[in-house]
């Protein structure tokens, strides 16, 4: 009988320690996936940064490096100018990178550093329980909004794609969704057509992954997906912001 | 021998490159130097000051209290070092825009028109250079012949610059000398 | 090669490259400027990468991200901008990666002045960064020390693993003054044994570098460095003993405080006061032997003179002397500079029993 699925190799024998219906595992699933695809399992290098995002240093068996909170491009700017053959990825939550690190994304992606950012937004803050992001949604209920993001004091969704498709150095920056079969397909296509142009030499790419919480969302998985098409894509439209021939 | 020299002016003229060539010129005749530039937030037009120490003994404080030689290369700059200067030092002084009677009577005082005579010689903007030839003359610092193949070596491709600047340092030599 | 005269920010950064520096970010701050916008030239010219970060902070992890991958990475700043690559330094030492920092540093707190101060010690030499780890910190007094320093710093922290800090102050990274260069340093040919990125495409175990360790892991690494530590008070302490057989006055001074008080420790020689100082040249690990190999019977009193106020090396000096002799400080901070006859007459008041 022929086999088609399988465990990618790059990704450790193990359960994930996502909880139950995250899609983060998902997204290191395909992405471990085009990895393998493109054959770059022993040339990668993967900066991980803080929040539920750093668990991947658990999951992956490829080179990898842990960075402070939000400054994995920085981190990741100086391993690709050092390493140019490697191909190099971060893979960032939405606090980490939206908040925390938003000097070190959008600078590293005005300079048109030759790496892959992998964007995983949940608006939420997950590993620390469930606070404020600056991608949480206007009146969405988390630990430090208790009832629902006020936009008059807090601001509202902050849509990264849509700032860094501004720059003029980035050649690929597009957001994709990760809630249902056919948009899963889509989006690994993306991460692949990211990692084909860095390794090409091409430039910063961008690939925002909308994923979910149901644990800090207070929704069960299947309730969680529903939430997100709902919610969270009507404010975060999917689609290629940028995509420029390299 | 050892001497320190502080080196005033305002921003542009020339006061932190003359320190410097002075300081590369003794280093490579074989002396000790530094340059001590003092720094701060005005790019241009600010007042310059920078100490130049030549010896021929290894240079151990950078950061003398009072200096053996005072180049005031403007009004501004003499009353702000003045009180620098030790007991027995030489004020070398530009007259051309230092316009104040110097009080001090425990100095020697080179007073010399350096702009004009900067000006006579091709370039106003050689005064720095007039004075720095006054300096070496008055203080045997170093022999001016010296400092002039320092320029030569640093102009070579600027026949025209050597020769104002020959000029400028042979006229402030020759009024430092008399003094001296 | 002979003497040349350069400037204290360049001629290190130029002694970074000939010992094996070929990536640096950092982020403007006076009086340091002098040094990324040498790299910004120098580093392209040897295959090297310089990049103006976005902040110190980002500097720092750029300087990180390089050393991942086995390339010799230095970052510079002055005080307030070190206080931000706190964090970064911090991580690095926590995730075992050499890297060189140099602070050429000017007063605080604060804002402070962009004027030179001494005024990092207990920063560099305590604590760098959360966490408790602890770092090598050279404090050169000459440009030529500086040079030769910073030449051989990647060596120190590829042995160990950990980076290392050049403390300097702003005036002497904005002196000009002689240098020997060292002739460029030949890159190690063999890929570090920490190094991410497989460009031979060897089959090897996955590796990774954090500084996230869970459970036990930490307090392995914890015991380790601290051992490290204890290992560069044995073999890497740097001093200069000074005229100190006969002392009975004993200035402590490093940096350009050192070279002040030398000039007046010679002048009050020729005058028959025998007095000598000790100058660390590693500020950690301190020069602690040349204290317990002291005469105190015949000391009779030590002179710490440092650049800032309130002295901030007192407390090591303490350490060593117990009550066995006073202690008397002097300084200038705030961007006052110290000078020749401040010094002088602040030694002159301890002799004179005046202090």
């Amino acid at each position: 009988m022929e086999q088609l699925y399988k465990r990618p190799k790059c990704i450790q024998p193990m359960q994930s320690g996502y909880c139950p219906g995250c899609l983060h595992s998902l997204a290191t699933r395909i992405t471990a996936e085009v990895v393998e695809e493109l054959e770059q399992q022993n040339n990668c290098i993967l900066v991980l940064p803080v929040g539920c995002s750093t668990m991947g240093l658990l999951y992956w068996k490829i080179d990898m490096v842990g960075s402070a909170h939000g400054r994995a491009p920085a981190v990741a700017t100086g391993v690709k100018r050092c390493s140019k053959n490697s191909l190099v990825f971060t893979y960032q939550g939405d606090g980490d990178l939206a908040a925390i690190g938003l000097a070190e994304i959008l600078s590293a992606a005005n300079r048109g550093e030759n790496y892959t950012v992998l964007f995983a937004n949940n608006s939420i803050y997950g590993m620390t329980g469930g606070q404020m992001a600056p991608t949480t949604l206007e009146g969405q209920k988390s630990t430090t909004t208790q009832k629902g993001r006020d936009p008059l004091t807090t601001g509202y969704p902050m849509r990264m794609c849509e700032l860094i498709a501004t720059l003029d150095a980035p050649k690929y920056v597009a957001r994709f969704s990760l809630h249902d079969p056919a948009n899963v397909r889509k989006a690994k296509a993306g991460i692949k057509k990211a990692f084909e142009t860095q390794l090409a030499g091409g430039g910063f790419t961008f690939v925002e992954l909308m994923i979910n919480c149901p644990t800090n969302w207070g929704l069960t998985p299947l309730d969680s997906l529903t939430y997100m098409v709902e919610n969270t894509i009507p404010v975060f439209p999917l689609g290629v912001y940028k995509d420029v021939e390299v | 021998m050892k001497n320190t020299l502080l080196v005033g002016g305002s921003g542009g003229q020339g006061v932190m490159s003359v320190g410097t060539m002075l300081a590369e010129s003794a280093a490579e005749n074989g002396k000790y130097a530094t340059f001590m530039p003092v720094y701060g937030p005005e790019q241009r037009g600010g007042s310059a000051r920078c100490t130049v120490i030549i010896s021929d003994d290894e240079i151990m404080s950078p950061l003398p209290k009072k200096v053996k030689t005072l180049i005031a290369m403007n009004e501004q700059s003499y009353k702000k070092f003045i009180n620098e200067l030790e007991e027995g030092g030489i004020l070398v002084m530009n007259s051309s825009r230092v316009t104040s009677t110097v009080a001090r009577e425990d100095i020697r005082i080179v007073s010399l028109p350096a702009d004009d005579i900067a000006l006579e010689t091709g370039n106003i903007r050689n005064a720095n250079i007039v004075m720095i030839g006054a300096y070496l003359a008055s203080t045997g610092a170093m022999d001016p012949a010296e400092f002039m193949k320092s320029l030569e070596h640093k102009f070579k491709n600027k026949p025209e610059v050597i020769e104002q600047n020959r000029k400028a340092l042979d006229k402030g030599a020759e009024i430092g000398k008399q003094t001296s | 090669m002979g003497k040349i005269l350069m400037k204290g920010c360049e001629a290190i950064a130029e002694a970074a490259v000939l010992g094996g520096c070929r990536f640096y970010a950092g982020y403007p701050i006076t009086p340091q400027n002098e040094l990324p916008e040498y790299m910004s030239v120098r580093l392209p010219e040897v295959g090297g990468d310089f990049v103006q970060g976005e902040s110190e902070v980002a500097s720092i992890n750029m300087v990180y991200g390089a050393a991942t991958v086995g390339t010799r990475a230095m970052t510079s700043s002055s005080s307030p901008g070190i206080a931000l690559k706190s964090e970064g330094i911090s991580y690095l030492s926590g995730a075992n990666l050499p890297a060189l920092i140099v602070n050429v540093s000017r007063g605080g707190p604060g804002l402070g002045t962009i004027q030179p101060a001494q005024s990092d010690y207990l920063q560099a030499t305590k604590a760098m960064g959360h966490g408790g780890f602890r770092m090598i910190v050279f404090a050169p007094y000459s440009l030529q020390e500086a040079v030769d320093l910073t030449y051989n710093a990647f060596d120190y922290a590829e042995r160990d693993r950990n980076p290392v800090l050049i403390l300097i102050d702003g005036a002497l990274g904005s002196i000009k003054e002689l240098v020997e260069l060292p002739p460029m340093k030949e890159l190690p040919t063999e890929q570090a044994k920490w190094q991410l990125g497989n460009p031979t495409g060897e089959k090897r175990v996955a590796r990774m570098l954090t500084s996230i360790y869970p459970e036990a892991g930490l307090e392995t690494l914890n015991r380790t460095k601290g051992e490290m530590a204890v290992a560069w008070g044995e073999n890497d302490v740097m001093v200069e003993e000074f005229l100190l057989d006969d002392a009975e006055y004993v200035v402590v001074a490093y940096g350009i405080a050192a070279r002040v008080a030398k000039e007046a420790i010679t002048g009050l020689r020729e005058k028959g006061v025998k007095i000598g100082m000790i100058r660390p040249i590693t500020l950690f690990p301190f020069p602690k032997g040349s204290f317990r190999k002291l005469d105190y019977g015949k000391v009779k009193a030590f002179i710490d003179i440092e650049m800032t106020v309130p002295a901030q090396m007192r407390d090591d000096i303490a350490l060593e002397v117990l009550d066995r002799a006073p202690i008397y400080e002097y300084g200038r901070s705030g961007g006052v500079l110290l000078d020749d006859d401040g010094v002088l007459e602040a030694i002159e008041k301890v002799l004179e029993g005046e202090a």
